[in-house]
């Protein structure tokens, strides 16, 4: 989530108040709040809520929020002849175009900085690393009218952003940071869209770079801005611009978009209506609350609203790129009225409580284990091919059929999901041969077999009198207490000494191993006393419930 | 009663410190049996077995050569005393190195001069260097001065032993064997005991650690979260790790581009399933709809086109929200009350907070008329019968849920912490599946719990456990 950097100079001149207000309310329009500097603050804001990505955006939520300016905030668009024709061959790989002129700002550092910001964070998440959707800023004063949205091949070169020299697309790929950075998003294209100016200069590259030329200076006070992509985010990116530069005094100028087919003008910033069910409010909310209170809610959060016969009429600003279904109005609504203010109801649902028997199992067997003295472990199921069967002296079983292989892990020690707890055992003792002996560890717990959860339990001991005997032992007193008929068969299995080793048959099925753990299994481990072990399959012993 | 070794040992002995041999002979006893009735001893606070390390010094092979030969400054000495004083067949005669040592060490005791080529010996030295050797082959005691300069010179070295000593702290005065001392199955039987006192024991000596086996600590959070769910009346449920993206990701309303499912940060398996049985139950057409267009949910969905090939990827569960959605579906019809406390995955790269798997709880509760209200009833609830008695709730946001809520309990010392987050699900999610009604849904990760708890700063211990650690924590605090 985007981490939007606040300066307190900045924030209390356009909100109006000072910083122990802010400090205190900011929290309850929804965000965290990351670090409290002298000069300024690093907020956490919702994805969900791009349009408090910037200084005049959360200005503006604050002095709803606050009270100090409520309800609706009208934007106007001026009518003026800019123009952008949209080429046909756009549609095969970046189709949607929109923009929009701000005169008259005044282009300070921190207007640049705040502009830098939004952007990235914008960027970021609308604009799903520029995938989706891509802005550009420009100073107006170079660009000449109406500009051009085509496609270029990769040789098509021009001077982008921070180089001083031609740069072919092909170039930009492999030498541009940018280039670098975003090249994946036109993998597959064949040409590339670009944006000219009536005189044939380029613009800018979306949605990787744009032309050094158009670059902002002290000395700008229009520009445009150009917003390309996919679909209904690239309009609300836009919005959420034209509006931030609208608050900072600028006057937005519309810009007629030409394609092929029909002719839009952007930006729209008229408001969404939409219709939300006085019952639906009181349901949701879980209490009623009154008329009054509902709009007050509503304009403290900026929306406009007008009151009808069994429902509300509300206007959505057109920087609210989340409002989706009424609930999302509902959820403002309890914001504006202070989630400090809701009293708190315990539901009278009546139901009566129920264990499920995979825990209730397990618990059982956990009392077992330590009666017998055995302390217990939990560890991780993620490990490798190379734990759960090289070091174990076991031959890896097929994928799928047997263990589960993650894509892309991000280390070597975690490539699948166990199919065995006792190498997480060995593991165990093999980071605690400092701590006094003897030690006996075990863990009840998931492996996952055929891509199936399955119960397992399973402990080991190693003190330098380790034996068959010990472990026989064990095995013996747990069956006894599971109350489960069994014998041993001779086992197969590498991780054991051949001769002490057995597997434990229940009603002639194998349902479980234990052995003196072989030498080469402990030298694997680093292990340097013996170890005696078992592992059983709880799922094949007990009705362990329904899995999901 | 002492043992009869035990007595046989006190008796010989007095008040004062023994090397076993020692001992061994006085009592006439093996080495062994003095050593154990030694230990026996001490635990009764009679003795105390104590070892101490010794040094021992020795000459080394030129200290040796030199106490034969005599030191090379006093060879030299000797071959000047006779007259050779030529530099050149001094060398020849003694070699040039060992000339170059005695040179060195007359000239340090100002016994020589050099005079064109000639050595003169301007007075008689004394060599008490060779005494010294002499006293360390003899193994006599020597100032540590002495011994230091030896073995600057590397005439001597050491090596060190452990020499155990039996210190006799007290002579019990009275008869040795008007006692009893161990309790025996055969004086229980006999009766020997009767009249007769028992031998005290200090029972101010710790014994050898012995530790007890347990549950883990964290189990013993889980263990405690599922008491108060079963209490407040919820049904558990279980689900497997590997589920598909439908369940884990669409059926949960989240956007097949969202950035949460990037491979970044999902581990991703590379197995599909058909989803027979909700294509059968209708719930993929459905989950499609609302996701293109928001279906007849009211809302607008994310439009574009929704792919049933991504929700068929099998994952390693994101969260257990992937298990309550799909146990709701099952169980449509209110009123519903479940929860899950279960493993999950992250691709994350591990650090002290960071993990790829910790366990996560989750509650919800299906009913017609409950709200936002009655989630807060009931966080407020289950801290509280966490123990943490103090909760205030903030905005939050969650994909699935309308509202979101961010609860955060007072901590004495920590003050107000983030525990979780909670939402009542979105039309989005639950009219598709056919669930009737409001769930109220809640969760967090144990690993919070278990760092507020246990005071844990590093969650990587609870998986990769240190045994020691296990055996230090207590299993209840007061």
């Amino acid at each position: 989530m985007p981490v939007v950097t606040l300066y307190w100079d900045e924030l209390e001149k356009l909100v109006g108040v000072d910083r122990d207000m802010i400090l205190s309310k900011l929290p309850m329009l929804g965000c965290d709040i990351e670090r409290v500097e002298e000069d300024h603050i690093d907020v956490e804001f919702f994805p969900n809520r791009p349009d408090l990505y910037s200084v005049e955006g959360v200005a503006r939520a604050l002095r709803g929020f606050l009270g100090i300016e409520t309800g609706y905030k009208e934007y106007e668009v001026k009518q003026a002849d800019w123009k952008i024709i949209v080429d046909e061959s756009v549609s095969e790989v970046r189709p949607r175009i929109c923009g929009c002129v701000v005169r008259g700002l005044e282009i300070t550092d921190e207007v640049i900085r705040s502009l830098m910001e939004v952007q990235e964070d914008l960027h970021w998440t609308i604009g799903r690393n520029r995938r989706k959707m891509a802005i550009g800023v420009h100073d107006l004063s170079v660009l000449e009218f109406p500009l051009r949205y085509t496609t270029v091949d990769s040789s098509f070169s021009f001077v982008p952003l921070d180089f001083d020299e031609e740069m072919s697309i092909a170039e930009i790929f492999e030498k541009h940071p940018k280039g670098k950075e975003y090249s994946f998003i036109l993998e597959k294209a064949e040409r590339y869209p670009i944006i000219l100016d009536a005189n044939g200069e380029v613009v800018s590259f979306p949605p990787i770079i744009n032309a050094n030329r158009t670059r902002l200076t002290e000395k700008t006070s229009d520009v445009f801005i150009d917003v390309t992509g996919f679909d209904k985010n690239v309009d609300r990116a836009l919005n959420i611009l034209a509006t931030m530069l609208a608050d900072r005094g600028g006057v937005v100028e519309g810009v007629e978009v030409i394609y092929p087919d029909h002719v839009e003008q952007t930006p729209d910033l008229s408001p969404t209506r939409m219709s939300v069910d006085r019952e639906e409010i009181d349901a949701l909310m879980g209490f009623s609350l009154s008329e009054g209170e509902i709009i007050s809610s509503l304009e403290k959060m900026r929306f406009g609203v007008n009151a009808r016969e069994g429902y509300f009429e509300v206007l959505i600003p057109p920087y609210r790129a989340d409002i989706m279904h009424p609930w999302d109005v509902i959820e403002d609504i309890a914001i504006g009225y202070g989630y400090d203010r809701i009293k708190p109801d315990y539901p009278r649902t009546a139901t009566i409580g129920r264990a499920h028997s995979w825990n209730e199992v397990r618990e059982i067997v956990k009392e077992v284990m330590i009666g017998l003295g055995y302390l217990e472990v939990i560890t991780f199921t993620l490990t490798s091919e190379r734990i759960q069967y090289d070091a174990m002296r076991r031959e890896r079983p097929e994928p799928w059929e047997g263990y589960v292989p993650v894509m892309h892990p991000l280390t070597e020690e975690h490539t699948i999901v166990r199919t065995d707890i006792l190498p997480k055992l060995l593991e165990v003792l093999s980071v605690n041969t400092h701590h006094p002996l003897p030690q006996r560890i075990f863990e009840v717990g998931d492996v996952v077999v055929s891509m199936k959860n399955i119960l397992r339990l399973a402990a080991c001991s190693t003190h330098s009198r380790a034996n068959f005997a010990e472990i026989r032992s064990l095995v013996q007193a747990i069956m006894r207490e599971f109350d489960v008929e069994w014998e041993v068969k001779e086992s197969d299995d590498g991780a054991f000494i051949e001769g002490r080793r057995a597997d434990v048959v229940v009603e002639g099925k194998k349902v479980g191993v234990f052995g003196e753990i072989h030498p080469e299994v402990l030298e694997n481990f680093g292990i340097p006393t013996p170890v005696v072990g078992f592992e059983l399959d709880l799922s094949e012993l007990f009705d362990v419930g329904g899995v999901i | 009663m002492l043992s009869p070794v035990e007595i046989t040992l006190i008796k010989a002995l007095e008040r004062g410190k023994y090397s076993v041999d020692e001992a061994a002979k006085k009592a006439g006893m093996k080495r062994d049996a003095v050593l154990k009735a030694a230990h026996l001893l001490q635990e009764k606070g009679y003795a105390e077995v104590v070892t101490e390390l010794r040094r021992r010094y020795f000459l080394t092979e030129e200290g040796r050569r030199y106490l034969k030969e005599g030191l090379p400054e006093e060879r030299l000495t000797k071959l000047l005393e006779e007259g050779v004083e030529n530099i050149d067949a001094l060398k020849e005669l003694m070699g040039k190195a060992e000339f170059g040592i005695g040179l060195g060490w007359l000239r340090k005791k100002g016994a020589v001069n050099i005079d064109g080529g000639r050595l003169r010996l301007v007075k008689k030295p004394v060599f008490e260097e060779k005494e010294w050797l002499k006293a360390v082959e003899e193994g006599k005691e020597l100032e540590e001065d002495k011994i230091r300069q030896l073995m600057k010179r590397k005439l001597v070295d050491f090596d060190e032993n452990k020499d155990i000593y039996v210190v006799i702290k007290e002579v019990p005065k009275a008869e040795l064997k008007a006692y009893v001392a161990d309790l025996t199955p055969e004086i229980i039987k006999s009766g020997e005991w009767k009249g007769r006192e028992f031998l005290k024991y200090d029972i101010t000596i710790p014994s050898k650690d012995v530790f007890a086996a347990k549950v883990h600590p964290y189990e013993r959070i889980i263990r405690e979260c599922r008491k108060i769910f079963l209490e407040m009346g919820f049904t558990e449920i279980k689900g497997n790790y590997v589920q598909p993206s439908f369940w884990n990701f669409d059926a949960l309303f989240q956007p097949q581009d969202h950035p949460a499912r990037d491979m970044q940060d999902t581990f991703y398996l590379d197995r599909y399933v058909d989803l027979k049985e909700e294509f059968e139950k209708g719930y993929v057409e459905r989950v499609k709809e609302t996701h293109e267009n928001g279906w007849i949910t009211g809302s607008t969905g994310w439009g574009g086109k929704w792919d049933v090939n991504r929700a068929r990827q099998l994952v390693l569960r994101t969260h257990t929200t992937a298990i309550t959605i799909h146990y709701l579906a099952q169980n449509p019809e209110p009123p519903v009350k479940a929860f899950c406390i279960d493993r999950v995955y992250r691709r994350e790269t591990i650090d002290a907070t960071h993990l790829p798997e910790f366990d996560q709880l989750e509650g919800v509760v299906l009913d017609r008329n409950v709200g936002f209200r009655h989630l807060l009833g009931l966080l407020k609830e289950f801290f509280a019968k966490m123990g943490f008695e103090d909760v205030r709730f903030r905005p939050g946001y969650f994909p699935y849920t309308e509202p979101s809520v961010e609860p955060e309990v007072y901590v004495e010392g920590l003050g107000w912490v983030e525990l979780g987050g909670a939402g009542v699900f979105r039309k989005e999610v639950t009219e598709p599946l056919g669930i009737k009604g409001r769930v109220l849904a809640w969760g967090l990760g144990i690993g919070r719990l278990a760092m507020l708890r246990l005071g844990m700063k590093d969650l990587r211990r609870l998986y990769l456990p240190d045994i020691g650690w296990l055996r230090k924590i207590p299993a209840i605090r007061r």
